[in-house]
């Protein structure tokens, strides 16, 4: 059922003044109809209302509106405001009165209450399931517009403390997943990096159990590896974590002296680890033959390479230790701030 | 299992060619004289010393093969053989060895298969029903089975209106003609259509109905299998004889319970001798070592399994637009063929289209696909028509008579009913939740928020969407 008009919630009270009985009844039968409010073509002011905003050049509303406001701060009940009879509900469980009404009025009672769905191609849509008869649910979590909050000024309630860390939207996927899929990027196709990277998973929780090889460690604390299928997104940053370099080497030119580049050697960031970490896991990917054919063949072998880094055969180990070697040897040229 | 596809006639051109060359020895025999031009000198001689060849002209370009810095090293190690890529990339891994054994699923009965009871629960499925939908491809590389231990079904809303299809077909009364039930699966892509499909078969399999399936008709109607004019029709009908070979294999192997038992009883005039005393089986697999006869094969087969007193037959395909279309194969005249031109999908749409019901009852089931569907307008329309008869009779919709219609098609699908695989419940939605979590896969808590919000992340419960956003990370 349509809301019938709800003068109350206009900004600004609607001027009608009751008439008086003796007039209705000189008038003929069909104009005493229900009174009607015209609202676009009827004159918005009276015409004593002047154009200031001032409260008291403002012209009094009128004798029912005032007594309802009157009412309304006292807290008592004040006289209806609402005009017109409420047909729908008179009428509303009688068929055959119903089956009387006219047309108009019949079509606007059988419409259904925006519960047809549109049309809409879109796997995404949310066409998919037909709505059922108590109106559109559309999955919204703990959204219950009954249960207002008690708290002032807040309109869906406190969030709970503390807040989760993925309940920022930038931030709600896992920090390496979202860094992997990035480097994995190329010419800025982020949904095929999305895709690889969800088989890149795949192919890890379906893997055989990787063996640990005892000479090329993992991360302490790493769990043991009968648990990495289950917890790809673990299994990637084992792998990840594993093989990252702690530092990269800086060649400083004419600082040695000779034409001879200075070589520094500089910590990294935890990101900056990673990232070059998976830059080597990516090189070496590509540089493995691909066997099958179809669109996840990179991811399959991005999978094979993560899981030769974790069993300890990828070359991948063979790059960081050189770069730790030369970091070890290149410690003599480390600047630090002078001690006081 | 032998591939559908195969490239005829290499042997023939072999033949060909060893004519020619005879024709040709003969020749130069009649008329000997010294060729003009012979690589043979330099072929047979030493090699030339390094310093013996001159160095090219300057200015002229010279071909560098040379193994160098400037080209990158090549890969020399052998390549796959052909159709190994294909046959990766195809291949079905039903099970997972790294998921978690469930404890909680059962698998399915052949007494309470058909029952409503199970509605909203996942069901495993027996190893002798995996063997045999595995025979009739009927699981699909891109749904998920191979992230789960073994293969299970989750029997939703659909599946409980399908079985009730199947116990109206097995409930005639002996005296009344038997039912068939023709309906076409509709849905949004990614909705389950395929997999109600399998779930249909499964059904048919564990009720010992005889299940004839065909995959993909994709593969019918692109020409990558051979196909011939079948002698004395009028209109020509086209046979496909390799195909229809691997379609009689795969019926014999998934059904050799059934069709083992089943003793030929009628003479059929076949182009091979038939072993008096045979089996159904038996003839089936007669045309795995005789393609060429593939077809009379496959009538005589099916005249045999429409005799009175034999169990119902399920008929089925997956991507039905493929065949509601005109096929890539040409006529001697170089004109398409319409799809209902080749017998075997003659054959199908017959019995869709209820020209010819089976006797022994049955269900006749037809899937349409979201992701490999060429436009077919007049299956688009008899699906709306179809729709609008089940929903509101008052208001179906008109063809535009300003538009070509196919009207072969539209006879087709003129009265056929459809079944719309909508999206799951709540309700269901949660229980495949709890299988994914119980067997791994997922790795969170199964609450109440947590289900809505992926129920509405998924579409309002499109499956496939569910399985994408909570099973395989899919970001």
């Amino acid at each position: 059922m349509p809301p019938r008009l709800n003068i109350g919630s206009f900004a600004r009270g609607i001027r009608y003044r009751a008439q008086r009985q003796s007039q209705w009844r000189i008038q003929p039968v069909i104009r005493t109809a229900i009174p009607r409010c015209r609202f676009y073509s009827d004159e918005k002011d009276p015409p004593v209302a002047t154009r200031s905003k001032r409260i008291d050049s403002q012209s009094l509303p009128v004798v029912s509106e005032e007594a309802a406001k009157m009412a309304k701060i006292t807290g008592t009940e004040g006289p209806e405001l609402e005009q017109g009879t409420p047909i729908e509900e008179v009428v509303k469980d009688d068929k055959e009165a119903i089956s009387k009404l006219p047309k108009v009025m019949q079509n606007a009672l059988k419409a259904k209450p925006l519960d047809s769905t549109p049309k809409c191609s879109r796997s995404y849509s949310t066409t998919t399931t037909p709505t059922t008869a108590g109106g559109v649910d559309l999955g919204l979590v703990d959204f219950n517009l009954k249960t207002r909050p008690e708290v002032p000024g807040v309109k869906f309630g406190l969030p709970t403390l503390p807040i989760p860390k993925d309940a920022h939207v930038k931030h709600r996927y896992d920090p390496v997943v979202d860094q992997v899929t990035n480097l994995l990027m190329r010419h800025g196709e982020k949904s095929v990096a999305q895709r690889n990277m969800a088989l890149i998973l795949e192919h890890l929780r379906t893997a055989p159990i990787p063996t640990i090889n005892p000479t090329r460690p993992l991360i302490p604390g790493a769990p043991p590896p009968s648990h990495l299928p289950l917890n790809p997104i673990l299994y990637l940053t084992l792998a990840i974590d594993s093989v990252a370099p702690l530092l990269r080497i800086r060649s400083q030119r004419g600082a040695a002296g000779g034409g001879v580049a200075l070589q520094i050697p500089v910590p990294l960031g935890q990101r900056q680890r990673r990232r070059t970490a998976v830059q080597w896991i990516l090189a070496a990917a590509t540089r493995r033959r691909h066997v099958g054919s179809g669109k996840g063949g990179f991811a399959q072998r991005v999978a094979q390479e993560l899981i030769s880094v974790v069993e300890g055969r990828s070359g991948v180990w063979e790059r960081r230790n050189a770069v730790h070697k030369l970091g070890v040897a290149a410690r003599a040229n480390v600047v630090l701030p002078r001690k006081r | 299992m032998p591939p559908s596809q195969c490239f005829p006639g290499f042997a023939l051109l072999a033949l060909d060619r060893a004519a020619h060359h005879s024709i040709a020895s003969r020749s130069l025999l009649a008329l000997p004289h010294t060729p003009r031009f012979s690589t043979s000198a330099p072929r047979y001689g030493p090699p030339p010393r390094k310093g013996m060849v001159a160095p090219p002209k300057r200015g002229t370009k010279t071909l560098n093969v040379k193994k160098g810095k400037s080209s990158p090293s090549r890969d020399t190690t052998k390549r796959p053989a052909p159709g190994d890529r294909k046959a990766l990339r195809k291949r079905i891994v039903l099970s997972n060895n790294n998921a978690l054994e469930v404890p909680t699923l059962q698998d399915l009965h052949k007494d309470t298969v058909l029952s409503g009871e199970n509605e909203g629960l996942v069901k495993g499925l027996p190893e002798d029903v995996v063997d045999a939908l595995r025979a009739v491809e009927a699981f699909k590389p891109t749904q998920g089975w191979r992230l789960f231990r073994r293969p299970a079904i989750l029997m939703r809303k659909e599946t409980t209106l399908l079985a009730a299809l199947f116990r109206e077909v097995e409930g005639t009364a002996n005296g009344q003609a038997k039912m068939t039930v023709r309906k076409v699966l509709i849905g949004e892509r990614m909705s389950g259509k395929s997999t109600m499909l399998l779930q249909g078969l499964t059904m048919a399999f564990m009720r010992d109905w005889v299940v004839v399936n065909l995959p993909d008709a994709k593969d019918i109607t692109i020409a990558h299998t051979e196909y011939a004019p079948l002698p004395g029709s009028q209109p020509t009908q086209y046979t496909q004889d390799i195909y229809t070979a691997n379609l009689l294999s795969q019926i014999a192997k998934a059904n050799q319970s059934i069709l083992g038992n089943l003793p030929v009883t009628t003479n059929h005039s076949l182009p091979i001798p038939l072993p008096s005393k045979s089996t159904l089986k038996q003839l089936a697999e007669l045309a795995i070592t005789n393609p060429e006869a593939s077809w009379p094969i496959f009538v005589a087969l099916w005249k045999e399994l429409t005799q009175p007193g034999r169990p119902p037959i399920m008929l089925a395909i997956d991507n039905l637009s493929h065949i509601m279309r005109n096929s890539e194969y040409l006529s001697a005249d170089v004109k398409p063929i319409h799809a209902h031109d080749l017998a075997l999908v003659r054959h199908f749409v017959d019995r869709l289209a209820g020209k010819t019901p089976l006797p022994n009852g049955g269900m006749i089931l037809a899937a349409t696909s979201g992701s490999n569907a060429p436009t077919s307008p007049a299956l688009d329309f008899s699906i709306q028509v179809a729709e609008a008869r089940q929903l509101n009779p008052e208001s179906i919709p008109q063809w535009n008579p300003y538009k070509n219609v196919d009207q072969r098609v539209m006879e087709c699908l003129k009265d056929v009913g459809v079944l719309k695989v909508a999206g799951l419940t709540k309700a269901e939605a949660r229980s495949i939740m709890e299988y994914y979590a119980a067997s791994g896969m997922l790795r969170a808590q199964v609450t109440e928020p947590f289900v809505t919000e992926k129920w509405s992340l998924a579409g309002m419960g499109n499956i496939g969407e569910l399985e994408r956003v909570s099973v395989r990370l899919r970001v």
